[in-house]
């Protein structure tokens, strides 16, 4: 297992995805794209704000810092669950990366196979689909035909992208 | 018909000049000659034909920028006519001469170069430019051609390029014509400036109202109409070489004979005269100008008779004779009676182009020597040009039978300048008179002097040429023939139109008759009421813009030279005559009789002598005062300003500059995507920066 | 969502089922033999879609909530994109043939690039701006490294996406930030909420977004990219990005610092000006010392943007029209100029040194002379076009007071027309007989002497752009 998973590519997009796509689900969640409420505003934008609506953004932003914290302290039982509970007999086939990883402590500037960046950028792509279908079918109820189709078309879109990358082949490890 | 005058040279000009290697060298030359004989006859059925009344022909529209709008058309009015004719004829007989003159030439490879169809190609090229300037209805279309018959004149000058002196008096023409025509330039932005039109119809209505009006120029104000004419005139001393502006004209004697002839006799140094008294309606308003016109003329025709008298080069002779008749000419447009002089433009182009032919054929009889002193004895073994140049030199001294109108050409026209000159009465006039009768003296003199020097006595100089002197071709004869006729008759024949009689020459001229005249001077009575009496000021508004503009010449109200001139004391009548008849008499004993004397004399008065040799020594003052100045100040603007300050400035951005920065950018373009990257950043927070301190305003 | 807004955007969305079409089509049905046809057929749909757009009625219209804008602006510029697109793909087929790079990918990614570039004149949202860029940017980044087994096309390609998504991320930087202080995305609001006075964060912003866009248009000093990918890029991708690209980005430029921040003219007429006299000048000096012709149009490309960039800040309805006048005499130009470079080659293998032209004018007269007069026009040499195209812009500097500018780009144009004119003495007065193959291709013999001819021939009334630019000048400037 890799120690750190901001040193593997792989995990360092997919923890980075994740919160990105929280983002993006956080603003899909308003009605419309344009008009944003303050919750998904940047820091920067409040000078302009009074200290009521500073109030306000405070209150909304609650449930994240909550959620920050069991998220931390969570993680941070696992890890000292397993320093603690697990049995500590290491050898060097077991510390050594898996066959898709790397070794961990290298040097960056090394030759690997581009099928890895290829697949987990395809990965990126479903994310992302995930991403935007969360929230629209939370919200799917209160939405109109014109949500429905536009959902339908881009997934028509993502369809046909899909169906040229594993017509390529790019699907295929050999 | 004008219209095919005018083009008809200009068509031979292109065809000879760009059509001679399809068509041949001979039938490029008769094409032009051809086409010239066509424009001669149809001027001479417009000259005889025309009623006086001005005419205008629509070519082309030209010129359309701001108020500025000129169009290319012909204004055909008297002045216009005899101009054609004289163009026409002398260039036409010039051009068949040539076909003579020009047959061999050592100055060119007869097998391998071209040179006769380049040659006729300019003629009538100069010939088109002349009459484009004399046809003119605006001065634009003047200044046109006046440029192209400098040009003309620049180019035939220096015919003989390989000859270092033909390309320096070439120079030399070119640029003194400069000083004259950038007057006349600076003369016609003053017109267009306070007239706001360059035509002549509305500079001519308009003349009465520049004549009260003021103009700043230079350090001062003028009177507009003196200080427009004067440069108009400076431009008319240049083309005509004026005394101080007259250098160019013996040196361009360097050119072929045939272009003496017809550009530095008859036709093209007549253009300053013909300028005047096209301008006369302007003229006649501005009483200093005329009195320096006077000045001028009478001073040229004075100080280029006195260096006749004594050169040897039979060209530069007849080149300062012609120099001196142009002096006559002026002084007579100065007092008021343009039709006398054109009456002397129209027959000195006669007998002057008759007698720089027949030079040029003595000088091809002669292998090309021109120095007098090695002539000598060649009545006989070249009787026509003999019999001619005889003409020509009775026609120029005057030889005629006094106060009857029986003589040569040169009698009736330059007794009709005396006369008006006496009769115009001012102190400037005065002046003129006497130094004409002096003139017409020295002139007598310096004509013979080369009659007797070239045909008469003992054979001089080279031996061999003189044993191998033949008579000129027919080409070249039958041109010379023709002008003797004009020599000999002109004056004659048109001696009432021009000066004889005033109600013809009014008529001849389109002038408005006597009664008219009176009504003038009554509407010029009423144009000085004018400023207390509104009522008058339409009407006689109405009635005086057709007057200065009317006929071809105009003559003020107050202007009766012409008038005077007829009843001038009988002395005065006689005087050219005696002054002749001296001049041929000391000719005579000088060349004839007592040979030896001319040498004495020379000794005896040798610093007068060479003062005169030496042209009163202007070349050598220009060199000095004008030359030398403006070569060094060239020679430091080339070197210091042009190669070093320029060019050095220009070269090192050039060559080191820009390089260096070439290099600098080539530096900067490493190929590594984070300089790429440090740049772009760097450029980001320098804009940020600049934002930050400068933005928000 | 109404259907209105839909027809609104008709164009892009046929043109995008068009390509999605033409993948499906090209991964399940013929694959790479279907690419000559496809080549063919997405060049007559651009033609199509240009004829369509250009006969359009004149007016304004806006679709989903303002995010997209179609008026007499955003047609001139989408018809000039789409002719000129559908120029160079035709005129790279033989080029690409010969390489053996005709995939149908090419022409379906040139058009999703085309998409990408109508969203981006036609945006009036930073939101859609940014989507149109990115669309029109990865296609370009594809494109670039076309050429997968060339070490150079793949740097190339790269260095391209590298730096462009820094750009792409100081674009968005700045988006933020002027949302941020607007506290609106679309331009109609942000230009109500910034007039006169702005607030230095706003202004901040806004230099990232000028800045992110100067990237595209490769104005110093963010042009660094310009000369690699050029030059690693194939021949016929380099005349792509040397044409329709440009004139998108100077179209949303134009749209942003308009639409958008047309209250502080003042401000980013600042950034302009010393982007348009870095440009021409690196432009003109750093070109001087090129071998190959393709780095050589590189350096071109970007003096020539920084006189597009003159007439921008001029910030006056005159100065946009000179701008959009240039842009379609610019992309003329090149055209021609590209169709020549990719018609050289030496037995049937592409040449780009500039010496192989030496005494072209011998071996192939025709060429050698269309090729003149397109290189006198892009040194701006009257009485040709190209001289009417910097003269337009640097009068619209004078009127707008920018006199400096004006005097600066005469300055720098001087300097350019060295290295043009050079090439004319090599074709002309060089060393030894060129090599050059003296045959080639009749489509691009025929884009050299037409776009050659227009520079002599449009010269009478500039073949009628002047009218439409106008009109699309006047709806874009408040």
């Amino acid at each position: 297992m890799p120690l750190h998973p901001a040193l593997d590519p792989q995990y360092f997009l997919l923890g980075h995805c994740a919160l990105e796509s929280r983002h993006a689900a956080c603003c899909a969640s308003r009605s419309t794209l344009t008009k944003v409420g303050p919750g998904c505003r940047d820091g920067a934008s409040t000078a302009i704000h009074s200290e009521v609506a500073l109030e306000d953004l405070l209150r909304e932003y609650l449930p994240i810092l909550v959620f920050l914290v069991i998220a931390t302290g969570l993680g941070l039982v696992l890890i000292l669950a397993a320093v603690v509970l697990a049995p500590s007999d290491a050898d060097p086939e077991k510390l050594s990366a898996y066959e898709c990883g790397f070794n961990a402590f290298d040097d960056a500037r090394m030759k690997f196979d581009v099928r890895f960046y290829l697949v987990s950028i395809l990965f990126i792509i479903f994310d992302l689909e995930i991403a935007f279908l969360f929230p629209w079918a939370v919200a799917f109820g209160d939405l109109g035909d014109a949500a429905f189709w536009s959902m339908m078309v881009f997934l028509v879109v993502l369809t046909v992208g899909f169906a040229y990358e594993w017509k390529k082949g790019a699907m295929d490890w050999e | 018909m004008e219209s095919i005058i005018l083009f008809a040279p200009l068509i031979g000009a292109l065809l000879c000049g760009f059509g001679w290697r399809i068509m041949g060298e001979t039938a490029a030359q008769s094409v032009s000659t051809a086409l010239l004989f066509v424009a001669c006859v149809l001027s001479w059925i417009v000259f005889l034909g025309f009623d006086g009344e001005t005419r205008f022909t629509h070519i082309l529209p030209w010129i359309e920028s701001g108020s500025l709008a000129t169009d290319w058309s012909i204004r055909l009015d008297r002045l216009t006519a005899i101009m054609l004719v004289v163009i026409t004829t002398v260039s036409a007989l010039v051009h068949l001469y040539s076909f003579g003159y020009m047959a061999h030439d050592e100055n060119f490879d007869e097998a391998t170069e071209s040179y006769r169809p380049r040659f006729f190609a300019y003629l009538s090229f100069f010939t088109f430019a002349m009459l484009t300037l004399v046809t003119a209805d605006n001065l634009v279309q003047m200044f046109f051609g006046w440029e192209g018959v400098g040009l003309a004149s620049y180019l035939l000058i220096g015919f003989y390029f390989r000859k270092p002196s033909a390309n320096a008096a070439a120079i030399k023409a070119f640029i003194v014509n400069r000083v004259g025509d950038f007057g006349f330039a600076l003369g016609i932005f003053a017109l267009f400036f306070m007239v706001d039109s360059i035509s002549f119809t509305d500079i001519f209505a308009a003349a009465p109202d520049l004549a009260e009006r003021e103009v700043a120029f230079l350090w001062t104000t003028w009177p507009a109409i003196e200080l427009v004419c004067l440069l108009l005139f400076v431009g008319a001393m240049g083309k005509s070489a004026q005394f101080i502006l007259h250098t160019w004209l013996p040196d361009a004697m360097e050119g072929p004979t045939p272009v003496s002839a017809l550009i530095h006799a008859a036709t093209m140094v007549t253009a300053g005269v013909f300028l005047v008294c096209r301008m006369s309606p302007l003229m006649e308003f501005a009483d200093w100008t005329q009195s320096f016109i006077v000045y001028i003329g009478a001073i040229t025709a004075f100080f280029a008779a006195t260096v006749g008298l004594v050169q040897n080069d039979i060209k530069r002779v007849i080149a300062y004779s012609t120099c001196s008749q142009l002096g006559y000419m002026f002084v007579a447009a100065g007092v008021g009676v343009y039709s006398v002089a054109m009456f002397h433009l129209f027959t000195h182009a006669f007998f002057k182009g008759m007698l720089f032919l027949g030079a040029g054929s003595v000088i091809t009889g002669m292998h090309h020597e021109q120095d007098m002193r090695n002539y000598g004895g060649l009545r006989t073994r070249m009787p026509y040009t003999f019999w001619s140049m005889m003409i020509g030199t009775l026609a120029i001294t005057g030889v005629g039978i006094p106060l009857t109108g029986i003589g040569f050409a040169g009698f009736l026209s330059k007794d009709a300048v005396i006369e008006s000159t006496f009769a115009g009465g001012t102190d400037a006039a005065t002046f003129a008179f006497w130094a004409l009768v002096v003139a017409a003296a020295f002139t007598s003199f310096y004509s013979w002097r080369l009659l007797f020097m070239t045909f008469f006595g003992e054979p001089r100089g080279d031996r061999h040429a003189h044993e191998h002197v033949h008579e000129s071709p027919a080409s070249m004869v039958v041109p010379l023939a023709a002008l003797a006729v004009g020599a000999v008759f002109a004056g004659m024949v048109w001696y009432k139109p021009f000066f004889g009689s005033e109600q013809k020459v009014q008529e001849w001229f389109g002038i408005a008759s006597g009664e008219k005249h009176a009504q003038v001077l009554l509407i010029g009575a009423a144009r000085a009421a004018e400023e207390q009496n509104d009522a008058s000021g339409e009407d006689s508004g109405s009635g005086a813009a057709a007057l200065p503009g009317q006929g071809a010449i105009y003559m003020a109200p107050d202007n009766s030279v012409l008038h005077d001139a007829h009843y001038v004391p009988a002395w005065v009548k006689l005087s050219p005559f005696f002054a002749m008849l001296i001049g041929f008499a000391l000719a005579f004993l000088f060349y004839v009789r007592r040979t030896d004397l001319p040498a004495k004399l020379a000794a005896n008065q040798a610093p007068l002598y060479q003062f005169l040799l030496n042209k009163w020594y202007f070349d050598e003052l220009y060199e000095h005062a004008l030359v030398r100045p403006a070569k060094a100040i060239g020679r430091f603007l080339w070197q210091r300003g042009d190669l070093g300050a320029i060019d050095g400035f220009l070269n090192g951005v050039a060559m080191g500059v820009v390089p260096f920065f070439t290099r600098l950018a080539g530096r900067a373009q490493s190929g590594y995507i984070f300089t790429y990257a440090f740049w772009m950043v760097l450029g980001i927070l320098v804009f940020i920066t600049w934002m930050t301190i400068a933005g928000g305003q | 969502m109404q259907t209105g807004d839909l027809s609104i955007i008709l164009p892009e969305i046929v043109l995008s089922v068009f390509a999605m079409a033409g993948l499906i089509a090209g991964a399940y049905g013929g694959r790479d033999r279907l690419g000559p046809a496809m080549i063919w057929t997405t060049s007559a749909l651009f033609a199509a879609l240009a004829a369509w757009i250009g006969l359009q009625g004149a007016g304004t219209a806006t679709a989903f909530g303002e995010m997209f804008t179609d008026d007499a602006f955003a047609r001139f510029a989408k018809v000039t994109i789409l002719l000129s697109a559908a120029a160079v793909l035709l005129m790279g087929k033989g080029y690409m043939a010969r390489c053996d790079l005709i995939r149908f990918e090419y022409p379906l990614l040139i058009a999703l690039a085309a998409v990408g570039m109508m969203v981006m004149v036609s945006a009036s949202d930073l939101m859609a701006l940014y989507m149109g860029l990115e669309l029109q940017s990865l296609s370009l980044y594809v494109i670039a490294a076309l050429r997968r087994d060339s070490v150079r096309s793949t740097e190339a390609g790269l260095k391209y996406f590298v730096l462009g998504a820094l750009s792409s991320g100081l674009l968005l930087f700045g988006a933020s930030l002027v949302y941020g202080f607007a506290g609106t995305t679309g331009f109609a609001g942000i230009f109500e909420a910034v007039q006169g006075r702005a607030p230095v964060g706003l202004l901040i912003g806004l230099s990232l977004v000028i800045a992110g866009l100067a990237f595209k248009i490769s104005a110093a000093p963010f042009h660094m990219w310009t000369p690699d990918v050029y030059e690693g890029a194939p021949t016929s991708v380099t005349a792509f990005f040397a044409t329709a690209p440009k004139i998108a980005a100077m179209a949303l430029l134009a749209r942003v610092v308009y639409g958008a921040f047309g209250g502080i003219v003042g401000d980013w007429q600042q950034i302009l000006a010393a982007l348009s006299v870095a440009s021409m000048f690196l432009g003109a000096v750093a070109a001087i010392g090129q071998r190959n012709i393709k780095r050589l149009m590189a350096y071109s490309s970007i003096a020539h943007m920084g006189f597009a960039l003159m007439g921008l800040a001029a910030g006056t309805v005159a100065g946009v029209e000179a701008m959009l006048i240039y842009l379609v005499i610019y992309v003329t130009m090149n055209v021609g100029a590209f169709a020549f470079i990719l018609s050289m080659e030496r037995d049937g293998a592409p040449v780009v040194e500039i010496s192989a032209l030496s005494l072209y004018s011998r071996r192939s007269p025709t060429r050698a002379l269309a090729m003149l007069v397109l290189l006198f026009s892009l040194a701006g040499v009257p009485p040709l076009v190209g001289f009417f195209a910097k003269y337009s812009v640097l009068l619209a500097a004078v009127e707008a007071g920018l006199v400096w500018l004006a005097v600066l780009g005469v300055i720098a144009s001087v300097i350019g027309a060295f290295y043009y004119i050079r090439i004319v003495y090599i074709m002309y007065f060089g060393d030894e007989e060129s090599e050059l193959d003296a045959g080639g291709s009749t489509v691009l013999a025929s884009f050299l002497v037409v776009s050659a001819a227009l520079m002599l021939f449009g010269l009478w009334n500039l073949a009628g752009i002047e009218g439409p630019a106008a009109a699309a000048a006047s709806t874009l400037v408040r």
